[in-house]
């Protein structure tokens, strides 16, 4: 089930967390919605993220095709090159680089998506709470015998409004 | 009382921010049919190229690149105001930037857009431009990979991918919380756009990070598709143009310009959309001050150049220098000088004379001067071959002078609709105030 709390300061959502994840509730049942970033100290809700190793992973990687890409077809058919190497990295450098640049943008936008989760929703019927500007809420999921527990904690640390939803 | 956009309720914030999508006033009416008129006039004079061949240009030999490269070099050098500006401001964490990013960020994909029709127009056959793509064709013939027409391709493909990424991520926000205000049909368009952004923290998490990451990413691609630009002209031996700093000195120029395209494009914005509360005095200062020494470095990059040249005294350079010194291209020349040089410098290094005013007219002052500076690059190598008997002039037909203009319109009706549909500043950027929330 989900427990959704409103709060108006960030300060009073930091303490919530952490006596949740004190009380054993796990960082990746907890959600915050706000109309703009959050900034939360590191260790509160951390959220790992591998896009940069994707991008770096999806640049030499497309680095490495475009290069082998280019040399087949330079010996594909071979054209006159007036004593010139058929295949030059001095000649196709350039396009090797940007091919491993676009390969890194694509992948970063590709990964953007999947880790935000927005091709990609990790709970479809979790409730969306509606956001007002200077809002925070804090969504949690948690066992329905835990439900109390939160609402309670919730309610200590100034939430305005509690709402659960969800069996 | 609140004194900077910061301090202000952030419904505020947004209402001012949102408002110009909603209604269009007279004038704005009229200068879309303008830019429009122009711009379809472009096309017709493009159709008249097509039907007919380049002969209805002005390119004749020895002169095989004219306006048309001017405008692709000049173009291309605006985009780079986006990253610049945005870019490294980002990555630097630099305040002052959030509410110029955006219009920055459009600026580039629009140019881009707009550089890249340069090539296919080129060509003359513009239909058979998927020629440049790499797949085997009837003869099982590959593009050359050699050449710097392909550079140019795979660069400003990569260029233009990532600006509309670039561009697009830090919209989903806005989209989101117009998604609700809005029209049926703007609805459907925001809606479908935001992807069904809710606001939590992992999309907040991923989106910083997507930033940082392309802000780094586009900065390298940018430098490198202005620097392949300039190897087009460098790769060759033709007089003045084999010199090994065309890549920095085109790169250079390119965020000169782009900076100056910027400013004018804010001033008008801040003007037509009533924006003076978020594009203060203190933005345009810090353009300025930026301007100034883009041409500071301008000018000492075009010192560089021509020096070197002028103390080498080889026969087939002299005539292309004298050309644009000396004789029939030096006014040209001059007048870039007084443009890209005089004017900044006068304008935007006397603290008491920089205003947004004179930022605005010294870097229009710099659009018209770059251009120049182009041109100046293009035409006079080409006209003065190291065969001195094979020198000639160019004038453009108009055909080329009607597409150059449609150009122009096409930036400025772009850049309306998209004022139109999205708002020019990012409202996200602006965290509200707890104390003064409504």
């Amino acid at each position: 089930m989900f427990v959704t709390g409103e709060f108006r300061e960030k300060e009073p959502v930091v303490h919530t967390i952490r006596q949740l994840r004190d009380a054993g509730i796990d960082s990746s049942a907890l959600d915050l919605f706000s109309a703009e970033p959050v900034e939360l100290a590191r260790g509160v809700l951390d959220r790992p993220s591998r896009m940069s190793l994707v991008a770096v992973s999806a640049a030499v990687g497309t680095g490495l095709l475009a290069t082998a890409f280019i040399r087949y077809t330079q010996h594909d058919y071979k054209l006159v090159t007036g004593g010139m190497p058929l295949f030059s990295f001095w000649a196709t450098g350039v396009i090797t680089y940007e091919l491993t640049m676009l390969g890194a943008i694509v992948a970063t936008f590709g990964w953007f998506l999947r880790e935000s989760g927005l091709i990609r929703r990790r709970e479809k019927d979790a409730p969306v709470p509606h956001v007002d500007p200077g809002v925070i809420c804090l969504r949690v999921r948690c066992p329905a015998g835990q439900a109390p527990e939160t609402i309670d904690t919730m309610r200590r640390h100034g939430a305005l409004k509690i709402e659960r939803s969800g069996q | 009382m609140a004194t900077t956009p910061e301090l202000l309720p952030y419904g505020r914030i947004r209402e001012d921010l949102f408002r110009p999508l909603s209604g269009v006033s007279r004038n704005y009416v009229l200068a879309t049919v303008v830019a429009f008129v122009i711009g379809a006039a472009g096309l017709v004079a493009w159709g008249h190229q097509l039907r007919s061949g380049m002969g209805v240009t002005g390119l004749r030999r020895p002169v095989f690149w004219g306006f048309y490269l001017v405008n692709f070099v000049f173009w291309i050098g605006i985009s780079h105001a986006g990253t610049l500006i945005s870019a490294i401001l980002r990555l630097t964490d630099a305040a002052w930037r959030k509410p110029v990013t955006r219009a920055a960020e459009a600026i580039t994909v629009f140019a881009l857009m707009i550089g890249a029709m340069f090539p296919i127009i080129h060509l003359g056959r513009g239909w058979l431009f998927y020629w440049l793509f790499p797949y085997p064709n009837g003869r099982m013939l590959w593009p050359n990979f050699r050449s710097p027409l392909l550079w140019d391709v795979t660069a400003i493909t990569t260029y233009l991918t990532g600006s509309v990424i670039y561009l697009y991520l830090p919209l989903i926000p806005d989209l989101a919380q117009l998604a609700e205000h809005r029209t049926l049909w703007r609805r459907t368009l925001y809606r479908t756009l935001s992807l069904g952004w809710t606001g939590s923290d992992r999309e907040w998490h991923a989106l910083e990070r997507a930033m940082k990451l392309m802000a780094g990413m586009i900065l390298a691609v940018a430098v490198s598709v202005h620097t392949v630009v300039a190897w087009d002209f460098a790769m060759t031996v033709a007089p003045m143009w084999h010199s090994t700093i065309f890549g920095p000195y085109f790169v250079t120029g390119a965020i000169f310009s782009g900076i100056a395209a910027l400013i004018v494009v804010l001033a008008a914005l801040r003007k037509i959309l009533h924006l003076e509360f978020y594009l203060t005095r203190h933005h345009f200062n810090n353009l300025a001050k930026l301007l100034l020494l883009m041409s500071l470095l301008w000018f000492y990059f075009t010192m560089a150049e021509n020096l070197t040249v002028w103390y080498g005294n080889d026969p087939g350079e002299m005539a292309v220098f004298a050309a644009r010194t000396r004789a029939r291209y030096a006014p040209y020349f001059w007048t870039m000088v007084l443009l890209n040089f005089v004017v900044p410098l006068v304008l935007l290094g006397i603290r008491r004379l920089r205003t947004i005013r004179t930022a605005t007219i010294a870097s229009a002052c710099v659009l018209v001067g770059m251009w120049l500076e182009r041109y100046l690059i293009i035409v006079p190598t080409l006209a003065n071959p190291r065969l001195a008997s094979a020198s000639s002039t160019y004038t453009p037909s108009w055909v080329e002078l009607a597409i150059t203009a449609a150009t122009f319109a096409a930036m400025v009706m772009l850049y309306m609709v998209f004022s139109k549909l999205f708002p020019i500043i990012a409202v996200w950027e602006f965290k509200p105030h707890p104390l003064e929330e409504e």
